[in-house]
């Protein structure tokens, strides 16, 4: 008995089915397109451009924004910034910083305020939630301005004034602690972040998931370990990708702080350090290569940072198509 | 007839167009960009306005002035200009420090001004030596606005406490001048003043807490130089150690507090040395004193209460023997994009007389740029100004290069190592000297 052979396709067939594809190809790239045009002008072609900066001598002594003109130095700003005795402590530093803020408040402590807040009554969780938004939503001026008042040194700071009230001795906190107000103050901002999402997250999960885990007899925090954890995984691992890059490019609050210091570059972060050099200087001429330099740095340090997060947590399966459509 | 009337009518609005233009072609826009912290610094702008109609009609033409004053960060104010000249938005007039000449002529943003500086009279009469600060390349490129002088602010009210009297309190600027009291006598009642317990630890010396112009003048009291005879920057370790031995001293031994670099200008340093009574020597401008008095001591009293309880002398003399201060002006810059160079140095000039300097130098206590000024009425009689004019003679100035910045950030960074003991004065020079050859390369000569 002959095999049965497969029908061939017609050629009007197999036009149509070109067709088809290419539709389909072409509306998939044409919603992509308005997200891409943005990626591309937004971030791709100012890349760019910051990379050839940072192969040029450009100052303000000698500033022009034609490409053309701008003087070709190749490697040497580079050059320049590993020979920096102290490239190695900023470098340091800001790991530090990122990963201090990041663990301690960016997603701990965000993701005890959302667990708390939606274990207690529901406005009562909504109002603790708005107070943890406010520093979020605060110009970083004023923010900042409110902590250096309220830590400033006897006789200013008003908790130095409870001190002598109390008859206890006065400290100068955030020049003796930098490190400890830099990752307070970021991170009592970042919290609110994660806690947004990890809140939707728990508020999500279908209630007789919740009610099924109680009626099995588990406490509270055995639900919490067993059954919104690991419901919640993917917005826990969005938050640590997202405020992982977000630290590290973040520095508005440090300058207004401490601006890097005190001492020798004791809180300059690797961002910090790009703007003073790039962007702001008190005697002028900024070097705006050499900065760019340092700029490039991190957006290489953050390109390698996400690929290594997207392979560790697998986030293609996150945007897998669910296994139960596979089928 | 209506034809008639229509021609009569069009005639009359091409007359009407053509007078409109002859008009508008001698109306010229002025821009000028100055910062000012008001409201004592506002003659830095104001000033033009008065003299707005003079130079019209001088000049026979209308200008439209447009004044912009602010009081931003000197970083982003710089970078401003820099940014507007690019953009072909620069402002006409700009007002900075004299060191961005340094920067700004190299990059052709500003015009030299040598040809036309003769064709105003009101020049001629300006202090010689504040147009050495305004040289580059063998030009001028810039008119003074100001002078100052950054002297010691001392506590009269604690040196009291201390036991001095009246003369000697009265006559320390005197014999500072002389050389004769130095700056190691200055450390030495500072000392005696914590060990007496007139103040704390830490309050005897209170330098700027921020980088700044001020700094280099331990490095020249010590015999540093930054430029060499052929204008090429150079640094010299020896007054380097010296200098960071001085600073890094002062702290070892009680008189200055190691976390004063950082210290908040605004909440800390200016109501605390304002007061008179914590610190006992402040280094700083002669602008602080009616910031002070309007801001921090007006409710005891102001300018009274200042004269009373606070003096200001000379930096005393260290290495050299020679007592100094350092005068950082701000000077006008024409910018090379003015379509009305002739127009913006006519006002310039207008302004550079006794009675408009003297309303700045008065309501903010900078020194004057003008011979003529010393001989007012209004300044001599001037109680501030008349005590510290004399300041200009022992003066010295930041360098107009383009490595400046460079030098000057590295020279701060050994700075803040010794001060917070992070290396002693020898490893801070290595520190600051290893900056400097790595940012300026063979841009810096170490001797």
């Amino acid at each position: 008995m002959s095999e049965p052979v497969a029908k061939p396709k017609s050629s009007a067939a197999l036009v149509q089915s070109r067709r088809n594809a290419l539709r389909s190809y072409l509306g998939a790239y044409g919603f992509m397109a308005p997200a891409g045009v943005l990626v591309i002008i937004f971030f791709l072609i100012p890349v760019a451009i910051v990379l050839y900066l940072s192969v040029t001598n450009l100052a303000s002594s000698n500033f022009t924004s034609d490409l053309a003109k701008m003087e070709f130095i190749g490697l040497k700003n580079y050059q320049t910034l590993l020979n920096d005795q102290f490239a190695r402590k900023i470098f340091f530093n800001t790991i530090f910083y990122v990963l201090v803020t990041l663990s301690l408040f960016n997603v701990s402590l965000a993701l005890i305020v959302s667990l708390l807040t939606t274990h207690i009554d529901r406005s009562a969780g909504f109002v603790f939630r708005a107070l943890w938004i406010l520093p979020r939503i605060t110009s970083p001026v004023v923010y900042i301005l409110i902590w250096k008042r309220m830590m400033a040194e006897a006789p200013f700071g008003i908790l130095n004034q409870f001190n002598e009230f109390l008859g206890q001795p006065t400290y100068n906190y955030v020049a003796t602690n930098p490190w400890v107000f830099v990752v307070v103050v970021n991170g009592f901002i970042g919290v609110s972040f994660g806690m947004i999402i990890f809140t939707s997250a728990i508020e999500s999960i279908p209630k007789d998931l919740l009610n099924a885990s109680l009626v099995d007899g588990s406490s509270r925090m055995q639900r919490i370990r067993y059954v919104i954890l690991p419901l919640i995984r993917w917005p826990l691992l969005f938050v640590v990708t997202y405020q992982t890059l977000s630290l590290l490019t973040s520095f508005v609050e440090i300058q207004l702080l401490t601006d890097g210091g005190p001492g020798l570059y004791r809180t300059e972060v690797w961002s910090l350090t790009a703007y003073h050099r790039a962007l702001s200087n008190y005697f002028g001429n900024a070097q705006w290569g050499y900065g760019s330099a340092f700029a490039v740095l991190l957006v290489m340090i953050g390109v390698v940072l996400a690929v290594i997060y997207m392979r560790v947590f697998r986030f293609d399966e996150l945007v897998a198509e669910p296994r139960v459509e596979a089928l | 007839m209506i034809r008639k009337l229509c021609l009569t009518m069009l005639f009359a609005l091409l007359l009407g167009l053509l007078a409109g233009l002859a008009v508008a072609q001698d109306s010229v826009s002025i821009t000028v960009r100055c910062k000012a912290s008001p409201p004592e610094e506002d003659w830095r702008c104001n000033n033009f306005a008065e003299v707005e109609a003079e130079v019209e009609a001088d000049l026979g033409i209308d200008i439209d002035l447009n004044l912009i004053q602010d009081n931003a960060g000197w970083g982003d104010y710089k970078n401003e200009f820099v940014l507007a000249s690019e953009a072909g938005e620069a402002p006409d007039i700009i007002l900075s420090g004299h060191e961005d000449i340094g920067a700004w002529a190299p990059a052709g943003f500003i015009i030299p001004l040598d040809d036309v500086i003769p064709m105003h009279s009101e020049f001629d009469d300006i202090v010689p030596s504040l147009w050495d600060s305004h040289g580059y390349a063998g030009q001028i490129w810039g008119i003074p606005q100001d002078a100052e002088a950054r002297p010691i602010f001392y506590s009269k009210l604690l040196l009291r406490d201390l036991g001095w009297s009246e003369d000697d309190i009265e006559s320390l600027p005197e014999r500072v001048a002389a050389g004769e009291w130095t700056f190691a006598d200055m450390l030495a009642t500072a000392e005696a003043a914590i060990d007496e317990g007139v103040i704390d630890a830490g309050n005897g010396w209170w330098h700027r807490p921020s980088n700044g112009p001020d700094f280099l003048y331990y490095y020249f009291g010590h015999g540093g130089e930054v430029l060499d005879m052929e204008g090429n920057l150079v640094v010299d370790s020896d007054a380097l150690v010296a200098t960071y031995e001085l600073l890094g001293g002062a702290v070892a031994s009680g008189v200055m507090r190691s976390d004063i670099i950082g210290v908040d200008w605004n909440e800390v340093w200016h109501p605390t040395v304002a007061q008179a009574d914590t610190v006992l020597f402040a280094a700083g401008g002669t602008w602080n004193w009616p910031n002070w008095a309007i801001n921090y001591v007006a409710d005891k009293g102001g300018d009274e209460f200042l004269f009373e309880n606070i003096g200001l002398t000379l930096i005393p003399a260290m290495a050299t023997g020679n007592a100094i201060t350092l005068t950082h002006p701000l000077t006008y810059m024409i910018s090379s994009g003015s379509e009305n160079p002739d127009v913006a140095l006519a006002l310039i000039a207008a302004i550079t007389t006794p009675e408009h300097n003297n309303k700045h130098a008065i309501d903010s206590f900078h020194l004057g740029i003008l011979n003529a000024q010393l001989e007012s009425e209004a300044y001599a009689n001037n109680r501030l100004l008349s005590s510290a004019h004399y300041m200009l003679d022992h003066t010295t100035a930041l360098p107009n290069h383009p490595g400046w910045n460079a030098w000057s950030n590295a020279y701060f960074l050994g700075i803040q190592a010794v001060e917070t003991g992070e290396a002693d004065a020898a490893g801070a020079a290595d520190i600051a000297i290893a900056q400097m050859q790595n940012e300026l390369g063979d841009g810096i000569m170490v001797r």
